[in-house]
């Protein structure tokens, strides 16, 4: 037999099994009630039974000897059928009387009413046979013997009948007063078994119901945008378990859900930020060019107007001179907003280059070694330049030996390198660390610088290409040079 | 589980209340029928049942007589049926007899006054199989199996002795009322013990006392008390001593003594130590009083009989014994008798 589980039952089952407990409840006690109160009403009613059947006794004992005296007088067939008939039922009757001598005032009188009853019914009998026979004399005092007996036992009879009526009437006395004892008692039962059944209903459905309770209480947490809550684990298999597990992972799927969302929406806004730090470090290497330049405009369409001056006096070098000049801050203002090809790169770092031999007449001496193949490799703008000037400031200026600064950029497996290399001053470790950090002092060189300071190049370097570390400082100490390298991501196409 | 015991907790609970219910509900009912005597324990079946017809059944003689008889009958699972003639009954001793010959009773004890046609009964019972014990008076000319008494000589000679101690020199007149049947030779013997005695002891006096018999012979209820107030009322004047011999007619004389205010002038030998009697003796209106023992009278008429039974023979004569109550004895059987009531309150 399959064992009674409640948590396998459904939630209707469950309803069904209580209901039903309370229903079998009340229909024991009313079954009960019922059959309490029917065999009192029996009771009740037989009573006086007793005495009926009493009466009966004494109406079939008259019956015996009026029928015994009519076949005396008329010696009648009917009579005598009559008579046996009325005896055969006396003595049924009497086989229902008492026959044992007890201590009991109405059974002994029973007995004694059934003992007489036999001897009057032997004397009968005696008397008929003898009325049969003729036999006149015997028949006249059997008559006489059995009528004194009859005599007797009627009185007996009526006796044993009021002393039953007057115990029947107490017993009738004491059966009401049960009965109204019962009316009582019974109102209290019933309202002992609705109190058990209260209970017993509060009980089963609080645990049927709690998870009912559990999921609103968990759900307004939800709405409340709490997505940890987590209801209890339930047992239980009905609906409510279902409902309940089900309520448990669509939780979980919100959360996760929410996770994603935030998480998407931080990296998007890291990248919002990055593109709008880039463009203010971008507008910050312009805005210290212009204001170092004023009108780069005005200035190149000048330096234009310069070289067509030199063209028609036939001064070529001054009008090269100015050409590069005019190139020079043109890629500057053009370059500005936008990356470069390496090659627009390398092309600005020849025209400073230019300009600064004119200016320190060929003092400055740079060498490039170029893979031609990565002209078009596109980088931010306003790259090399920078590194390069910072090279001839503060690498090879002042130093009492040629100063060479070298230019490479290779392939590298995976990325380019990009050296810039100086034979120059040097640089301490602290140096490096402090310029890596962006924390390099602006020296008095920075008047003649062009505004893009390595701290810019770095941060756009890091922006530009998203990875930390783009720029490498490498120096062996004082008087020994500087290499500045920068790492850019390449992939072959 | 968790709910499962709840409701078997719940289930057991109602069901422990249901039948604790029930089960009051049912002592209440047996106690309300015990309550009033509806509820008797018939209890075990007894092997015999004898019946036991006296004069008056209300008397207190035989009442203390049926008691003890009762209880030796208890203790041999003997049902002992107290039928006697009285105010409530039309019924005379020849009824009863008949009635429980009829009702093939096991055994009789009667007490036989010599009423007419009781012999005759009593053979019927023997006749029918039933065993006849006679209690208090003899029926020996009949086929009773037993008598449980006193024998009249023995009656008259204690009677004699009483007669004796109290007849002073005042003493002239002395009457013995009866109040049975009995044959002249008894009568004139119990006449010759009584006067044997008064007159030894007047010898010395020279004193002639005049003792007379009446026997009243009475069946009726209140015929003993007329003839009592006749003899106090009689033109000769009271006897000098009466001697009764039955409770009623002691209680009729103590009455009468009272009524005619005679106390001291009659000297009263009673018979039975009933509660007034022994009252009139500590109050000195009655002499004495002979105290047959009603304990050895009542278990002694049930053992004969259930020796027959059992053993189909019993000694014809069962002697009762007899003794006279005193002043100071009776004044201490008042204080006993007291005390019993007294513990049984």
């Amino acid at each position: 037999m399959k064992k009674f589980r409640w948590n396998k039952l459904s939630f209707s089952s469950k309803m069904v099994f209580q209901v039903g407990v309370i229903a079998a409840l009340f229909f024991a006690v009313s079954t009960a009630f019922y059959l309490r109160l029917n065999k009192f009403m029996g009771n009740l009613d037989s009573v006086y039974s007793s005495n009926v059947d009493i009466t009966l006794l004494s109406d079939t004992l008259k019956e015996v000897q009026d029928n015994m005296y009519l076949y005396l007088k008329v010696k009648s067939s009917d009579s005598l059928k009559n008579y046996y008939q009325s005896e055969a039922k006396y003595r049924e009757l009497l086989g229902n009387l008492n026959d044992q001598t007890v201590h009991s005032a109405s059974l002994l009188l029973e007995k004694n009413i059934r003992k007489m009853s036999e001897t009057y019914l032997t004397d009968t009998a005696d008397t008929v046979s003898a009325k049969r026979a003729r036999n006149v004399e015997k028949y006249k005092k059997k008559y006489e013997e059995s009528l004194e007996l009859y005599r007797y036992i009627s009185s007996e009879i009526t006796s044993l009948n009021n002393q039953l009526f007057i115990n029947n009437n107490k017993r009738y006395e004491a059966l009401r007063e049960m009965l109204r004892y019962l009316e009582t008692s019974n109102s209290i039962l019933m309202l002992v078994i609705v109190a058990c059944a209260l209970i017993f209903i509060t009980m089963t459905s609080r645990s049927t119901v709690r998870p009912l309770t559990n999921m609103a209480n968990t759900a307004r947490l939800v709405g409340e945008g709490n997505f940890h809550v987590k209801m209890p684990d339930v047992e239980s298999e009905d609906e409510l378990g279902t409902v309940t597990r089900a309520f448990n992972t669509m939780v979980e799927s919100l959360d996760d859900y929410m996770r994603q969302t935030q998480e998407g929406m931080r990296q998007h806004q890291k990248m919002v930020e990055r593109e709008l730090l880039m463009e203010t470090h971008l507008k910050e290497a312009q805005l210290k060019f212009l204001q170092s330049q004023i009108n780069p405009h005005f200035l190149f369409n000048s330096l234009n107007a310069g070289v067509q001056l030199a063209m028609i006096e036939d001064a070529d070098q001054t009008g090269i001179f100015l050409e590069k000049m005019a190139d020079f801050f043109r890629y500057n203002v053009k370059k500005g907003q936008e990356d470069a090809t390496l090659a627009e790169e390398l092309e600005a770092v020849d025209n400073y280059v230019y300009i600064l031999n004119v200016r320190f007449t060929g003092d400055i001496h740079v060498t490039k070694e170029v893979d031609e193949s990565l002209y078009d490799l596109r980088m931010p703008s306003m790259i090399l330049q920078p590194l390069v000037e910072n090279a001839v400031n503060h690498g090879i200026r002042d130093i009492d030996w040629e100063g060479q600064i070298r230019l490479s950029v290779e392939k590298k497996e995976d990325h380019v390198e990009i050296i810039v290399q100086d034979n120059g001053k040097g640089m301490s470790s602290e140096q490096i660390d402090a310029v890596l950090k962006g924390e390099g002092q602006q020296s008095a060189e920075q008047r003649d610088s062009t505004g893009v300071g390595m701290n810019n190049v770095i941060k756009r370097m890091e922006l530009y290409y998203q990875q930390e570390n783009p720029v490498r400082i490498i120096s062996e100490g004082e008087n020994k040079g500087t290499s500045v390298i920068l790492s850019i991501p390449f992939r072959e196409e | 589980m968790e709910k499962k015991g709840y409701v078997g907790i719940i289930v057991l609970l109602a069901a422990v209340f249901a039948v604790i219910f029930f089960s009051v509900n049912d002592s209440y009912y047996r106690r309300v029928l015990q309550l009033q005597g509806l509820e008797e324990e018939a209890g075990e079946a007894c092997d015999y049942h004898f019946t036991m017809i006296v004069d008056n059944a209300e008397s207190s003689f035989w009442r203390a007589a049926y008691e003890s008889g009762s209880q030796a009958a208890q203790e041999n699972k003997v049902l002992l049926e107290l039928k006697g003639t009285g105010p409530d009954t039309r019924y005379d001793k020849i009824d009863y007899m008949n009635i429980s010959i009829a009702s093939q009773v096991d055994g009789i004890i009667v007490e036989n006054n010599g009423e007419e046609g009781l012999a005759e009964k009593i053979d019927e019972a023997v006749e029918a199989g039933i065993p006849v014990v006679t209690v208090m008076s003899d029926a020996s000319y009949s086929k009773r199996q037993s008598f449980v008494g006193v024998s009249d000589y023995q009656l008259g000679q204690a009677y004699a002795e009483q007669a004796a101690l109290y007849a002073d020199e005042d003493v002239k007149d002395i009457l013995i009322v009866m109040n049975r049947l009995t044959d002249e030779k008894s009568q004139s013997q119990f006449y010759s013990q009584v006067y044997n005695a008064v007159s030894g002891k007047s010898d010395g006096t020279g004193q002639q006392v005049n003792v007379s018999i009446q026997n009243l012979l009475l069946i009726g209820s209140f015929d003993a008390e007329e003839a009592i107030r006749d003899i106090f009322q009689r033109k000769a004047g009271p006897p000098d001593m009466l001697i009764c011999m039955d409770e009623e007619t002691t209680e009729c004389a103590r009455q009468a003594l009272i009524d005619y205010n005679m106390a001291g002038g009659v000297r009263i030998i009673g018979c039975y130590a009933s509660d007034n009697t022994v009252d009139a003796i500590t109050k000195g209106l009655i002499k004495t009083t002979c105290s047959i023992d009603t304990k050895q009278l009542g278990s002694r008429s049930v053992e004969a009989l259930l020796d027959y039974k059992k053993e189909g023979r019993v000694n014809s004569y069962y002697n009762v014994d007899i003794h006279f109550v005193d002043e100071e004895e009776a004044a201490m059987l008042q204080r006993r008798r007291h005390n019993e009531k007294i513990s049984l309150e």
